[in-house]
């Protein structure tokens, strides 16, 4: 295990905001933040952009530290390495609000820092993160709740969610009923097919290591790291996915993380997990689902697994206010 | 029309467009136009790239679509996901590079410039 290098565990922000439906006014809501204005947040934190793509829904940026989404009334922001996630709260709260548009939930997650020491204010433990969400947040976001879901053989999943009481239903919630995220991390990755991480050519990886089969009907960005590391946005409709790679033995990581609905074929998440699991052999790997409780798709997730020889080791699942259900799950590979 | 060598040619009507692309078809050039919109985020991070390349490459034509203001271009040519970039030679389309993906257009201009 190297003493410090490169953290793949990536921070992640999901604020939601009020606005009417987008569907049915059509109308750009945060998408008309000036990109200007999103790049001096992004400077904040540290990170640039490196690749773009915009369609009818929503605006997918890669990072040079992971992603960025923009939906009319949604901001998802996932960054890795040692950026300063949650300094983009204040300016992306405010920015929103010149638009008319106030926030009514926001929902942080993350697992464990490989490398725990390097990381900076207000990054360096759970509860400093959860202190400046505290102060940072407004009041109004009363509903709180900070969890830490442990796992014996694995890294945690820590989640903090705040929301308005009561109503204050964005356009997205109604759609979010039926809607689940996946976020995946894995650790200690084949170091052969970690290899293919390494050259800078983006492109080139997404084909060769089948990244491009996992959604054939997704158009994909993707940008390769010099002189290694991967990331990629995939964009079907108004889904994303997006996964980024850490190739280096000693600290190897990559994750992987989409959207779907309980109106797709069951068999749709457990083929991409699936593929997911080949491209890259982790010896470690966690799951964790967001969705209403009642459409729960952690079964499938365990089907998955179980299909490409990964045990499950933990089992752990809490509810939150406005986020809904999560369920985390950790797995290792059955035999190596 | 003089001077525009260089830079980014914004098409702002149907007539402006079809000039161009004639001009475009009689000098054999590559003509790499830009499907963009004065909303579009990534389209805004590619411009100052793009920019740059006009500027490094005066013997590409390089012109721009706003796909709210030319519309009915914009459906004629399929453009779904932005920013799109379609590369033109002698009247027919010989690649395309959708999203603001700098090192893939260089790449595809330098592949097609000659």
């Amino acid at each position: 295990m190297a003493v410090s290098g490169f953290e793949g565990f990536e921070k992640r922000l999901e604020l939601h905001f009020s606005g009417d439906d987008p569907a049915l006014t059509g109308s750009m809501g945060l998408r008309r933040l000036d990109f200007s204005l999103l790049e001096q947040v992004l400077h904040v934190v540290q990170c640039s952009v490196v690749s773009a793509v915009a369609n009818q829904y929503f605006d997918a940026y890669v990072l040079s530290e992971s992603s960025l989404f923009i939906y009319p009334t949604k901001i998802i922001i996932k960054t890795c390495g040692t950026t300063q996630l949650l300094k983009s709260i204040c300016p992306l709260i405010h920015l929103a609000e010149n638009l008319n548009h106030s926030i009514i939930s926001c929902k942080y997650t993350r697992g464990n820092f490989i490398f725990p020491l390097s990381q900076p204010f207000p990054h360096t433990s759970f509860s400093e993160e959860v202190s400046f969400l505290e102060d940072n947040l407004p009041k109004k976001l009363a509903n709180r709740k900070a969890t830490v879901m442990n796992s014996s053989k694995s890294h945690a999943w820590h989640v903090f969610t705040a929301s308005v009481s009561g109503s204050g239903v964005s356009a997205e919630s109604k759609a979010a009923a039926y809607a689940y995220t996946v976020e995946v991390c894995m650790t200690d990755l084949d170091r052969v097919l970690a290899r293919r991480f390494f050259g800078g050519n983006g492109k080139l990886m997404t084909e060769i290591t089948g990244i491009s089969n996992i959604n054939p009907k997704a158009l994909i960005c993707d940008f390769g790291f010099d002189p290694c590391g991967y990331s990629m946005n995939g964009i079907d409709g108004d889904r994303y996915s997006t996964i980024h790679v850490t190739p280096e033995d000693g600290y190897s990581y990559a994750s992987f993380e989409c959207v779907g609905s309980v109106f797709d074929d069951d068999d749709d998440l457990v083929r991409m997990l699936r593929k997911v699991v080949k491209i890259f052999r982790p010896a470690k790997m966690s799951v964790a689902t967001s969705t209403s409780r009642a459409n729960d798709v952690s079964t499938r997730v365990n089907n998955a697994m179980k299909m490409v020889g990964m045990k499950c080791r933990s089992f752990n699942a809490d509810d939150f206010p406005a986020a809904g259900n999560v369920v985390f799950q950790t797995f290792t590979a059955a035999r190596r | 029309m003089a001077g525009e060598e260089g830079t980014v040619i914004a098409c702002h009507t149907v007539d402006a467009w079809n000039e161009q692309l004639q001009k475009g078809n009689d000098s054999k050039k590559l003509i790499v136009v830009d499907f963009t919109a004065s909303w579009c985020g990534p389209c805004r991070f590619i411009a100052p790239i793009l920019a740059d390349f006009a500027k490094k490459m005066p013997h590409v034509t390089f012109l721009k679509v706003d796909v709210d203001e030319l519309k009915s271009v914009a459906e004629d040519w399929a453009v779904e996901a932005m920013p799109t970039f379609m590369f033109l030679k002698e009247g027919k389309i010989v690649d395309k590079v959708v999203g603001a993906k700098k090192d893939e257009l260089q790449l595809v201009i330098e592949k097609h410039a000659k």
